[in-house]
């Protein structure tokens, strides 16, 4: 009896997350005309994705997405992983406060952010270009990068880097080749979910550029207020924009779980 | 060819003073031991040897010319670790084969497919080479390590206590393949750290013997045996450990003699010993019997030994240890587990004054120990 | 040291030299980093000096006024509204989230097919933008488009007005907050449930208990560190949501959404007043800095009592 409660209500709540996504989908293929008078019923077309490539705007702003949040994960992780590397193996002072800031990056309010940033973006010249959005998305990225990765390199013994160098290689060679192997799944986990934080933001795009560098979440507003009828595109356009980031979810399921727990070098 | 000279190397962690002013010659070839205790200070000087660590003050020369400015990977030192650093995501092949795919030390891929394999055979681990370090006991890793270190000849081979994770039967067995290795294959300048009395004084051919990050002795394995330095060299070799107790150094017609716990019995003081004791300032002494050197008695019908009565007996296979308690302080002797012992029976203790260690009070350094009777067993199996 | 003597050999003149590159190789691999935390914090400077002037985007000049902008700010009725709104909202859907995704996450540890198989696909509503879930929830409660709309139709209720009216405007960005947001409640409590150990549950088991017993005395105490994370994440993130309020109503309808950030927006990119929009984000700030840093502590108290059972 038990069981049967319990089972209903792990559907009741799927039924509450997933529909949504289903019902979206479902939608993109139903074309304008029948909107109103079908439910689940109705002649599937690809119409709307048709008129969305067409227009291309809607891909313009699925690359920008793609550019500035890839643009910053690769940014964090050449920053992040040298300093990952740096808070876990030297000792210095203040080295616990500076990991406190970094990891504080994450929590900074983004309009407490954007208001000064608003201006120092105009003065430099940075407002509305991919360069600006990409270095304020690192207040998203860097942080959990750091985190992570500096729990990887306190894992491994600083024995392994020595022997490295008495074999013959140079520092840098030692880095990697031998150092990030180590940290890969790390660096896997925690760069893919930065990438999702970086792809949904919504604030900073929507406040530090304008007209050249729209994201797909800055673009789902002009759905939202406007008064169009193209139901229909608008759900096309919200299935392309959550599509990669659903895909991720699943990739990163495998890794998530090895990635974010550590104790992977022993012995 | 591999000589190497440290001097007056110095160097602090944080608070800590690692290494303290350390002065040493080691000579080509040589197996040579760096014994001491836990943080003595052995791993840093190791490290610094092998440009791991920057020494705060002091150089290190490698054939006479400096390498302080030089980069681990350009010293030409091999070092086999403590807990022997594999890398986990390589096989044992690549492992031990890693020096020979450096830029600096980069062979052609048939050279390294056979010396992998020669040293494998050597070491008894060719059947491992596909399996990973994971999957290996710490014995096998140690010869892995080793193997990794071995591959090529360097200047200086460095072991940092590589048989201290092993059970002791196979301990045994690596240090006796060791020194064979040593003086076959290997023919390098060696430096060889322990905490292991029996390991340093097998192995060595000669012993540096450190305490917080000083240097207290060097020499060879007879000479720290047999004229430690100091107090805490002699303590440090022997198992039970030397018993030091405090003396006083008297006059009586003529003679010196030694007064212990202010008991009425004088112990007379050897000569040769005597005439550098005069000119000791001081009439404070610390003087140190090993176990050998102490017989007892349950009874002592001429008065003319030391009273105490027996704290412990415990007897260990063929030896037992007897620990016997006069006033405050305790001797540790190992004897023949035959005959047994009460607790708080009464015992009497005479020392062979003639092999007696004196040691000073106010430093522990040796003040003198006699030279009329050669011919010691150079220490317990 | 009978070195020099017996060797014969005197002490090289030469002195070695370190190079500069390796004495100084940590500062320099430190050197990113700090450039890109400098890069982040001077803005935050600038706010902090920009609140105690008057600057305004309609105007040149700008001049230190000092501590005005903070007391006109607690001095408007419509800065104390805001704090109860940021506080309801960020209470409620935090609440929320917390209390279902315990829920959902108990029930998902076990073996069944049906679990192993949601566990797999219950994260993807944390994968999704927050401003995009808006989005996809406007056109699910659309009276006309919507299946949302059609449902309630279908029971009798019409005009359900969702954000459009103060009485369930809250209750409407409270429910897409959490559709958002409860996978990752039940993500991290099905992660601390996955790192209990096996022993203390099975004497409990031996010893007679029952499941509420054992989940009151055993589980919540060792899950705690878990849930005190989730808590403090969810706290201090939703106290900043911005996106859903901002995308759905704007703040409306009137003021009843209009959260801090909402608040410092309105202030700052609407009436142009940056200088009085900053303290709105401070106060911000400063309560979640200090609300985390008090939470924190509890969790390190907590992971301590749950090592220790």
């Amino acid at each position: 009896m038990l069981k049967w409660l319990r089972n209903l209500a792990l559907l009741a709540y799927a039924a509450f997350a997933l529909f949504p996504l289903l019902w979206m989908l479902i939608i993109s293929f139903k074309h304008d005309r029948e909107m109103y008078h079908t439910i689940f019923l109705f002649s599937p077309t690809l119409e709307n994705y048709r008129v969305l490539f067409e227009k291309g705007d809607y891909i313009g702003y699925f690359l920008n997405n793609l550019w500035v949040s890839a643009g910053a994960v690769i940014l964090s992780i050449v920053v992040g992983v040298p300093a990952a590397y740096a808070l876990a193996r030297f000792k210095f002072r203040g080295r616990e406060s500076i990991a406190f800031t970094f990891l504080s990056f994450r929590f900074a309010p983004e309009i407490m952010v954007i208001l000064p940033l608003f201006l120092i973006y105009q003065r430099f010249g940075l407002y509305d270009t991919y360069l600006g959005i990409i270095w304020v998305y690192q207040l998203l990225t860097l942080p959990l990068i750091i985190w992570v990765l500096r729990g990887y390199f306190e894992e491994i013994p600083p024995e392994i880097e020595y022997a490295a160098r008495l074999d013959g290689y140079s520092w840098f060679r030692v880095f990697l080749k031998t150092l990030v192997p180590l940290i890969k799944p790390g660096l896997v986990a925690s760069a893919l979910l930065s990438f999702i934080f970086a792809w949904n933001s919504f604030t900073f795009p929507l406040l530090l550029a304008g007209q050249n560098v729209v994201t797909t979440t800055v673009a789902a507003l002009q759905y939202l207020s406007s008064d169009t009828v193209h139901y229909g595109q608008m759900a096309a356009a919200v299935t392309i924009s959550i599509l990669p980031e659903v895909l991720l979810a699943l990739f990163i399921q495998k890794h998530l779980v090895r990635g974010l727990s550590f104790g992977a070098v022993k012995g | 060819m591999g000589d190497l000279w440290i001097r007056g190397v110095s160097k602090r962690f944080d608070r800590v003073l690692a290494l303290d002013d350390v002065d040493l010659q080691v000579n080509n070839r040589e197996f040579f031991v760096l014994f001491g205790p836990t943080g003595a200070g052995k791993t840093t000087l190791l490290n610094v040897i092998a440009g791991i660590h920057i020494p705060d003050r002091g150089h290190v020369y490698l054939n006479g010319r400096p390498v302080d400015h030089l980069e681990p990977n350009e010293r030409d030192v091999a070092m086999v670790f403590e807990n022997y650093a594999l890398y986990p995501h390589l096989n044992v092949f690549e492992n031990i084969a890693s020096p020979l795919y450096s830029p600096r030390y980069r062979q052609p891929k048939e050279v390294v497919r056979q010396e992998v394999m020669r040293i494998a055979r050597l070491l008894d681990i060719d059947a491992l080479l596909e399996r990973f370090p994971a999957e290996l006991s710490n014995g096998q890793r140690q010869r892995v390590a080793l193997g990794r270190a071995l591959i090529r000849r360097p200047e200086v081979f460095l072991m940092d206590e590589p048989l201290v994770h092993l059970d002791a039967k196979l301990r045994h067995q690596m240090r006796a393949e060791l020194k064979e290795i040593q003086s076959q294959s290997l023919d390098t300048t060696t430096i060889y750290v322990t905490h292991d009395y029996r390991e340093a004084l097998s192995l060595g051919d000669r012993i540096a013997v450190i305490s917080r990050g000083r240097i207290e002795q060097v020499g060879t394995p007879e000479e720290v045996y047999h004229r430690p330095a100091s107090e805490f060299v002699a303590k440090a070799f022997g198992d039970p450990e030397m018993n030091v107790v405090e003396g006083e150094l008297i006059e009586d017609s003529g003679r010196m003699y030694l007064d212990l716990f202010g008991q009425p019995r004088h112990f007379p003081v050897p000569d040769d010993v005597r005439n550098i004791l005069d000119h000791h300032s001081s009439r404070a002494v610390r003087v140190g019997f090993r176990s050998k050197q102490i017989r007892f008695y349950p009874e002592d019908p001429e008065g003319k030994w030391l009273a105490g009565r027996v704290y412990s007996f415990e007897p260990l296979g063929a030896t037992a240890i007897l620990i016997v308690k006069v006033g405050d302080h305790s001797f540790r002797l190992r004897v023949s587990s035959e005959q047994s012992w009460e607790i708080d029976q009464p015992i009497h203790l005479a020392f062979d004054m003639d092999r007696a260690f004196f040691f000073s009070a106010s430093t522990g350094k040796l003040l003198a120990r006699s030279e009329e009777r050669k011919g010691d067993v150079p220490w317990p199996s | 040291m009978r070195a020099a003597a017996e060797t014969g050999r005197t002490p090289p003149l030469e002195e070695a030299k370190i190079p500069w590159l390796r004495r100084n190789r940590p500062y320099l691999i430190l050197l990113p980093a700090f450039l890109l935390t400098a890069g982040i914090l001077y803005p935050f400077g600038v706010a902090i000096y920009y609140s105690l002037t008057n600057f305004s985007f309609k105007y040149e000049k700008h001049s230190f006024v000092g501590l005005e902008n903070w007391v006109d700010m607690f001095s408007d009725p419509g800065f104390w509204h805001s704090l109860w709104v940021t506080a309801k909202y960020a209470l409620l859907s935090t609440g929320v989230e917390m209390v279902i995704g315990v829920g959902v996450a108990l029930l998902l540890n076990r073996e069944s097919r049906l679990a192993r198989s949601l566990r797999i696909v219950l994260i993807f509503p944390l994968m999704i933008a927050p401003v995009i879930a808006t989005l996809i929830w406007q056109l699910m409660i659309n009276s006309s488009v919507g299946v949302i709309g059609h449902a309630l139709r279908g029971i009798g209720i019409v005009d359900f007005t969702w954000a459009a009216d103060p009485d369930t405007a809250l209750f409407t960005v409270v429910l897409i907050d959490a559709w958002v947001y409860t996978p990752f409640v039940i993500l991290l409590t099905l992660a601390g449930l996955r790192s209990l150990p096996k022993a203390p549950f099975e004497s409990a088991r031996v010893d007679g208990g029952s499941a509420w017993f054992t989940f009151k005395n055993l589980t919540l105490p060792m899950i705690m560190p878990f849930l005190l994370i989730a808590l403090v994440f969810r706290l201090m993130v939703s106290l900043q949501e911005f996106s859903i309020i901002f995308a759905l109503t704007s703040g409306g309808p009137g003021d009843t959404l209009m959260t801090l950030p909402l608040t410092a927006y309105t202030e700052g990119f609407t009436y142009k007043e940056l200088g009085y929009a900053l303290p709105h984000m401070l106060v911000l700030w400063l309560n979640v800095f200090f609300a985390s840093r008090i939470l924190i502590k509890y969790w390190s108290r907590a992971q301590e009592r749950a090592s220790g059972v």
